[in-house]
């Protein structure tokens, strides 16, 4: 029985290599499987180990990094550890960069956008929020060593990415032309990592799979994605540890000791979805990886990236005193 | 309160909330138990990843109404009504809008051909959203069911869902349209007209940086996509009366997390806002624990001794201190949870229910266990928030 965690013969190593080398780090995964505390976790990590980074959210009412950092982060980045700056990609500042980069006075930008016409037609033409959030990307590795990007949900994802390849047809000349070529060149570079949130569970795990095909079959990445398995438990229980466990199981018991043999069960369900996960990722997609525990029941957002970072940073040979959070 | 009866007055039933939380098992498993209650259900999913497929253990489910067989459901359950289930297929409904609303057949080919829509179709972010309600619209035209169930994309931006169809038709507004064809309706010749006044200026900027293929075939598209106006307007109108119907219901879901709670709390303010009819909150994937002692109890002790008597010594201490570490886990868990659903009940204080339903072990991708988690959402008398 191969154990997750280890390695198989039949998927490729993670490359950690390759997220601590990164200049842009997408991280993106089903709803609920916590991209957001991973995110903020990778930025920690990597500023951990002296590079300055920016952590971004895409264009979020309700900036989820809000709940990790204890305030709603706004277009300008904000430092709030060491390294570690926080920002929200919202849309009518991203807009005025984004003119920016393309009309080089101030005043003609002003002009532009003063007129309400105007910024309803930039609102309606399709693939104009994911051009303007990927070029603010862009222009944040000017300022920084490192971008982390708390992307939406896979599907949403993808289809923000793909954006780099669709509008190539939608916008034939022009430099709304020449700025898509560059965004699908900045996704193509072999410093910027994807990296795609899992949980144990069998849902998700498809999911995962689908989206990493996906992105593979649209060829719209140049590094190879690392997938984070969350809230994952690795085996912990010899054979006969086992065997006795569902010996308990099968017995009728009373409140309390029911209670403790469920709760045994709940663990151990956890554990055998591991080991599938870790299965069904290596057979259908190749995929090895980063195993990540669950936080400690009642750990905040805050404590919960910390926790993260600590295994990631294990993971990558990072000692734990190096990525606490205070 | 009865949440029986709370169905059985609905006739729509919006699930909102952020993703992962069991958005699209809640909406299967409410069409499942309207099917037994002897209701015609439709779920309608919007999530590109097939999620409600896999949990109706449908291999393929397409962006046509497909009937589900709901057999011998087990338990005595008898399925009286009909449980049916479609996914979105966006570019499908678009299409087939533009069909309906163009004036000929000519105008709408010239408008499924243009490059602009075409992109739009598949690009327009928050089109899914709005084919959404599109679709639902025609569900309820369809007459065929009594029940709709609408499982909602896991949006972070609350309920754009309820916006897309706004921004079409404010966008289509004449004077949006009017200002951008002007140019055009003169019949000048790109470059070379002769145009007064700064939107002229702006204009051409926009040309500058968009590229005048672009802003050529947009003003094509528009010619044709204007013409639409009226039609956009009124499906509109309807579907915001559909949405704010006495017998339309909005659910928020969640699971009881901080951030998924938040976003619940959120969303019942949105729909607060907007005048539209809250149902109240479901709490998903609740842990339980009955034992609230830390220690193993003696009669599990005694068992696990005569059970374990054939294993190798230390066998039974490890399981009995991997016991232990599992339920203390599980009790903080436990009370974490019930923080987080007390506190979005108070929140919530006097909107509707607030019901709390406990994970169920394995996952939830068939009939049954669909049914089970129907059960402990309609059969468990809920609270008022």
């Amino acid at each position: 029985m191969k154990r997750a965690g280890q390695g198989r013969p039949d998927a490729d190593v993670p490359d950690l290599q390759g997220l601590r080398d990164a200049r842009l780090v997408m991280v993106t995964g089903k709803g609920g499987t916590g991209k957001s505390t991973s995110a903020s976790a990778i930025a920690r990590l990597l500023a951990s180990q002296g590079r300055r980074v920016c952590l971004a959210e895409l264009d979020s009412q309700r900036a989820a990094l809000t709940a990790v950092f204890g305030h709603e982060p706004t277009f300008s980045p904000e430092e709030v550890l060491p390294n570690l700056w926080v920002m929200n990609i919202t849309w009518p500042e991203s807009l005025v960069a984004w003119l920016r980069t393309m009309i080089p006075v101030g005043r003609i930008v002003k002009a532009i956008l003063a007129n309400d016409t105007v910024r309803q037609f930039l609102d309606f033409v399709p693939g104009s929020r994911e051009v303007v959030g990927l070029t603010v990307m862009q222009e944040l590795q000017r300022r920084f060593d490192v971008v982390v990007v708390d992307m939406p949900a896979s599907g949403h994802a993808f289809s923000t990415l793909d954006i780099t390849r669709s509008a190539l047809g939608l916008f034939r000349g022009g430099p709304v032309r020449a700025r898509v070529e560059a965004l699908r060149d900045m996704l193509r570079d072999d410093h910027t990592r994807l990296v795609v949130v899992a949980l144990p569970e069998d849902m998700v795990v498809n999911e995962t799979v689908e989206t990493l095909e996906r992105f593979r079959d649209a060829q719209l990445l140049g590094g190879r994605p690392l997938v984070l398995l969350n809230r994952a438990l690795p085996p912990s229980l010899t054979t006969p540890e086992r065997i006795v466990m569902d010996r308990l199981g099968a017995l009728s018991m009373g409140e309390a000791a029911g209670d403790l043999i469920a709760a045994g069960q709940w663990d151990l369900e956890r554990e055998a979805a591991t080991e599938d996960a870790v299965v069904r990722l290596a057979e259908a997609a190749r995929v090895q990886p980063v195993v990540v525990s669950p936080a400690p029941a009642g750990a905040d957002p805050a404590r919960t990236a910390e926790h993260i970072a600590a295994q990631l940073g294990r993971a990558m040979g990072v000692g734990r005193e190096e990525v606490a959070w205070t | 309160m009865d949440l029986k009866a709370w169905l059985a007055d609905t006739r729509l039933v919006v699930c909102v909330g952020s993703g992962g939380v069991g958005k699209t098992t809640s909406a299967a498993a409410i069409g499942l138990y309207a099917a037994t209650m002897g209701r015609k259900a439709m779920v309608l999913t919007i999530d590109p990843a097939k999620r409600l497929a896999n949990s109706l253990g449908l291999e393929t489910m397409g962006g046509e109404p497909t009937r589900i067989d709901l057999g011998p459901l087990g338990d005595g359950v008898a399925a009286d009504g009909e449980l049916w289930a479609m996914m979105l297929d966006s570019r499908g409904t678009f299409d087939d809008l533009i069909g309906r609303i163009a004036p000929d057949e000519a105008a709408r080919d010239r408008i499924l051909a243009n490059h602009v829509y075409r992109h739009m179709a598949d690009a327009f972010a928050g089109s899914q959203d709005y084919m959404a309600t599109e679709k639902l619209y025609d569900l309820v035209q369809d007459g065929r069911w009594d029940l709709i169930v609408l499982d909602t994309p896991p949006v972070k931006n609350a309920l754009d869902f309820l916006e897309s169809p706004g921004r079409v038709v404010r966008f289509l507004d004449e004077k949006v349209l009017g200002w951008l064809l002007a140019p055009y309706d003169r019949q000048a010749v790109w470059g070379s007209r002769i145009m007064q006044g700064t939107s002229t200026i702006v204009f051409r900027l926009l040309g500058m940086v968009f590229g005048k293929e672009f802003l050529d075939d947009l003003a094509t598209f528009l010619q044709d996509f204007g013409g639409l106006y009226d039609g956009f307007r009124a499906r509109h109108a309807a579907v915001v009366a559909l949405l704010r119907a006495d017998t339309t219901q909005f659910l928020a879901v969640c699971a009881p997390t901080t951030s998924s709670t938040d976003v619940a709390r959120f969303f019942l303010e949105e729909l607060e806002a907007r005048d539209l009819p809250r149902a109240g909150i479901l709490v998903n994937q609740v842990h339980r624990t009955a034992f609230d002692e830390v220690g193993v109890p003696d009669d599990l002790r005694a068992v696990a001794q005569r059970v374990a008597a054939d294993m190798p010594e230390g066998t039974i201490d490890r399981v009995l201190g991997r016991l232990q570490r599992a339920h203390v886990r599980l009790r903080a868990l436990a009370a974490t949870e019930q923080a987080q659903a007390a506190s979005v009940g108070q929140a919530a204080h006097g909107v509707g229910f607030l019901q709390q339903v406990p994970r169920i072990r394995g996952e939830v991708h068939d009939l049954s266990s669909l049914l089970k988690v129907g059960q402990a959402i309609f059969e468990v008398d809920a609270p008022q928030a």
